[in-house]
């Protein structure tokens, strides 16, 4: 091996050695674990497939996958478009940029558990400031906590804030945009919208990818603080029991680690599934988009 | 399967209970008032014991299941009756029955004896009971005398407790706004079980291995209709943008609420108020006198090696000593008759505590199953769902099917 080679492998041995033991072996036990019927205080109880049979069949799993799937349909387009938005006003060089932009970061930085509960006061449906704020101004106000579709929107606005590392990702994806680039198009007579999609978009489009797939994977994970310490994952019946929640009431609450365990092997195919998808779809996008510029 | 216990346990080992040198090791769950009374007790106790804190039922359950699953379980836990049922199938508990019999201090004459009848398993004592504690009614006393309302007898019945959630639920500014609710109580299946006892229907089919809720009868459905009249016809209960903006307990400490339904647990919260006195009535019943038992128990961990030295701690903790402590920061019923008769118990605020020793005679526990925190869990969503219900037309007959059927498989698994 090369010293080169053998220099890289020695830099990513110690991320490998976490990736195996905090990633894949506790997915490999959850894997296996699926298969089982265990409280983890008696003997495990080998019984198959049983306990995705038994997936199929409960209202509550089915309620908590719709409502992840929903939750990564709305999150995720929102959040790229607000980091994407959000980039694009915040990559020149103006006064104060950089307070804008530590603005947009800190609430990624805050504990899930910490901005859950900052949000669990300012939803408050009669002394909230949020309600306040839309009575003073004459607007409806909804009732976050405890009508079912207002309780779901009130995560998507949880999470949509904590967009810090997208709009990271995306600041620096569009200062890599060569300045040449955007002079020949505008040269050539493109408009301002013409150069974003023709220019900035298609060379952000990797960095964009990667942030779509990083939010549509984490969206899974990002709904547990809001659903356990805001909404409790109600109102009745279970409109914001989203598959982490479930997976924790299964696993911590219930005892029934194989049963949570399948669960979250679901979760996994699903999210996977979803990654899979997006890059397909972009990929042809960009194809498509080489194809006309030839 | 070793090899995933193994790996589980290897993962699980930062969170489990493990003990610092020889000292016994207590888990305990509780809001901050109840765990300064449990450091009160360790401290007098003067034995080398240190607890395991967490805030709630659910945390408590994790950190139990996982610290055993790890191998290093507490030495002993103090669990609600109704969350037991899985660690004792599972032999995870030790019975408490043999350390009794053998011990000087303690006998099962020193406790109420239908108390202890909670935690008996083939006849032995599986853990033994720290409180007796039951549903009361806390009341407010200028909310009563300033709208000339007659404060509760001990002889009062439900109709006559709604009645007067009726005149005491008030609209003081007239802005449309109720300011004063005449009653507050969460809509869960503890709340319900005691009225449903009261109507003369039980709650399940089966007392010792419940296969079903019981309450496809007309006794049933009419203790239901009367907890969901609450909110929906009478309005005396706040709505459920009332409750998630302020919980009853605050509602009735800020002097909104008139009465209040609930245990012992709230009493050290309440022993701060200074705007207005308050005390304590009986659970009013829709028919005969009932009650339902609110207790939690020290169990033994089968897997400690400091068996004797943390039953020390429960003779402590459950003598004379470790009762007028808990008795005395407002925390609990005592579970031993000499100490609730003592003024430790009834010397303080409320100045009414005998009344929870009066529902002792008619108190009963809920089925102890080891799915019933699952059980629990969607029976409570199911009773918020049409107690909330917007359209205020939930009828009991729908909730009582409801609650049979969709509970039916979980009783099927845990019994």
């Amino acid at each position: 091996m090369d010293p080169e080679r053998r220099a890289l492998w020695l830099l990513a041995t110690p991320f490998l050695f976490g990736v195996v033991l905090l990633v894949a072996g506790p997915a490999l036990l959850t894997l296996v674990m699926s298969a089982f019927e265990w409280d983890l205080v008696s003997e495990a109880r080998f019984v198959g497939a049983a306990n995705f049979r038994e997936l199929l069949g409960d209202d509550v799993f089915r309620i908590s996958l719709r409502n992840s799937l929903w939750y990564v349909a709305v999150s995720v387009p929102l959040k790229l478009l607000g980091a994407l938005g959000l980039a694009l006003l915040l990559h020149r060089r103006t006064r104060a940029r950089g307070l804008a932009r530590a603005s947009v970061v800190l609430p990624a930085a805050i504990p899930d558990a910490a901005w859950a509960l900052v949000w669990l006061w300012i939803l408050n449906p009669l002394t909230g400031p949020l309600n306040l704020a839309l009575q003073a101004l004459g607007l409806p106000t909804p009732a976050w906590l405890t009508q079912p579709g207002a309780a779901r929107w009130s995560v998507v606005l949880i999470g949509l804030l904590q967009l810090g590392e997208g709009f990271l990702i995306a600041l620096a994806a569009r200062q890599g945009v060569p300045g040449h680039l955007h002079e020949t198009a505008e040269a050539a007579g493109a408009g301002p919208w013409a150069r974003f999609v023709r220019v900035t978009l298609p060379l952000m489009a990797p960095a964009l990818l990667l942030v779509v797939c990083r939010d549509a994977v984490a969206s899974f994970q990002a709904t547990f603080a809001p659903a356990l310490l805001v909404t409790g994952g109600g109102p009745p019946p279970h409109a914001t029991t989203f598959l982490p929640l479930f997976v924790y009431q299964n696993a911590f609450e219930y005892l029934r680690y194989g049963y949570a365990a399948a669960a979250t092997v679901v979760m996994i195919v699903v999210s996977a599934s979803i990654v899979w998808l997006m890059i397909r779809t972009v990929d042809r996008w960009r194809g498509g988009l080489v194809e006309q510029i030839r | 399967m070793r090899l995933v216990a193994a790996g589980l346990s290897l993962l699980l080992l930062g969170a489990a209970c493990s003990g610092a040198g020889g000292d016994v090791t207590v888990l305990v769950a509780g809001d901050p008032f109840e765990l300064a009374a449990y450091r009160d007790v360790v401290e007098a106790s003067g034995l080398p014991v240190r607890l395991i804190e967490v805030t709630d039922r659910d945390q408590l359950i994790a950190r139990l299941s996982t610290s055993i699953a790890a191998g290093d379980p507490p030495d002993l836990f103090l669990l609600n009756y109704r969350y037991q049922a899985r660690f004792l199938a599972t032999g995870a508990v030790a019975p408490m029955q043999q350390f009794l019999d053998r011990s000087a201090v303690l006998a099962e004459g020193d406790f109420f004896p239908q108390v202890l009848e909670a935690f008996r398993e083939g006849g032995a004592l599986t853990c033994l009971p720290q409180n007796a504690a039951s549903l009361v009614v806390y009341y407010n006393e200028e909310i009563f005398a300033a709208a000339g309302v007659p404060i509760p007898t001990g002889d009062w019945t439900w109709d006559e407790m709604v009645g007067r959630a009726q005149l005491l639920t008030q609209d003081r500014d007239g802005d449309g706004i109720v300011d004063v609710h005449g009653l507050g109580v969460e809509p869960e299946v503890i709340r319900i079980a005691p009225l449903v006892w009261s109507a003369g229907s039980e709650l399940v089919d089966r007392e010792d291995a419940p296969t079903s809720f019981a309450l496809a009868n007309e006794e049933a459905v009419r203790a239901v209709q009367a907890f969901l009249d609450l909110r929906a016809r009478f309005g005396v209960v706040p709505t459920d943008e009332e409750a998630a903006s302020q919980d009853l307990e605050s509602r009735f400490l800020s002097g909104h609420l008139a009465m209040l339904i609930e245990s012992r647990k709230v009493v050290p919260a309440l022993r701060t108020i200074d705007a207005f006195g308050w005390d304590v009535a009986p659970l009013p019943p829709i028919g005969e006198p009932a009650n339902v038992l609110h207790s939690d128990a020290y169990c033994l961990a089968s897997a400690s090696d400091r068996k004797q030295a943390a039953f020390r701690f429960v003779e402590f903790a459950l003598g004379p000593e470790g009762q007028r402590i808990l008795a005395e920061a407002g925390r609990i019923v005592p579970v031993r008759p000499d100490v609730a008769a003592s003024e430790a118990f009834l010397g303080g605020e409320p100045a009414s505590s005998e009344v929870f020793l009066d529902q002792l005679a008619w108190t009963r526990p809920l089925p102890r199953v080891a799915a019933w925190p699952e059980i629990e869990d969607a029976a409570n969503a199911l009773i918020e769902e049409a107690f909330y219900d917007p359209t205020g037309g939930s009828e009991a007959a729908e909730l009582v099917l409801a609650l049979m059927s969709q509970t039916q498989a979980l009783f099927a698994r845990g019994a």
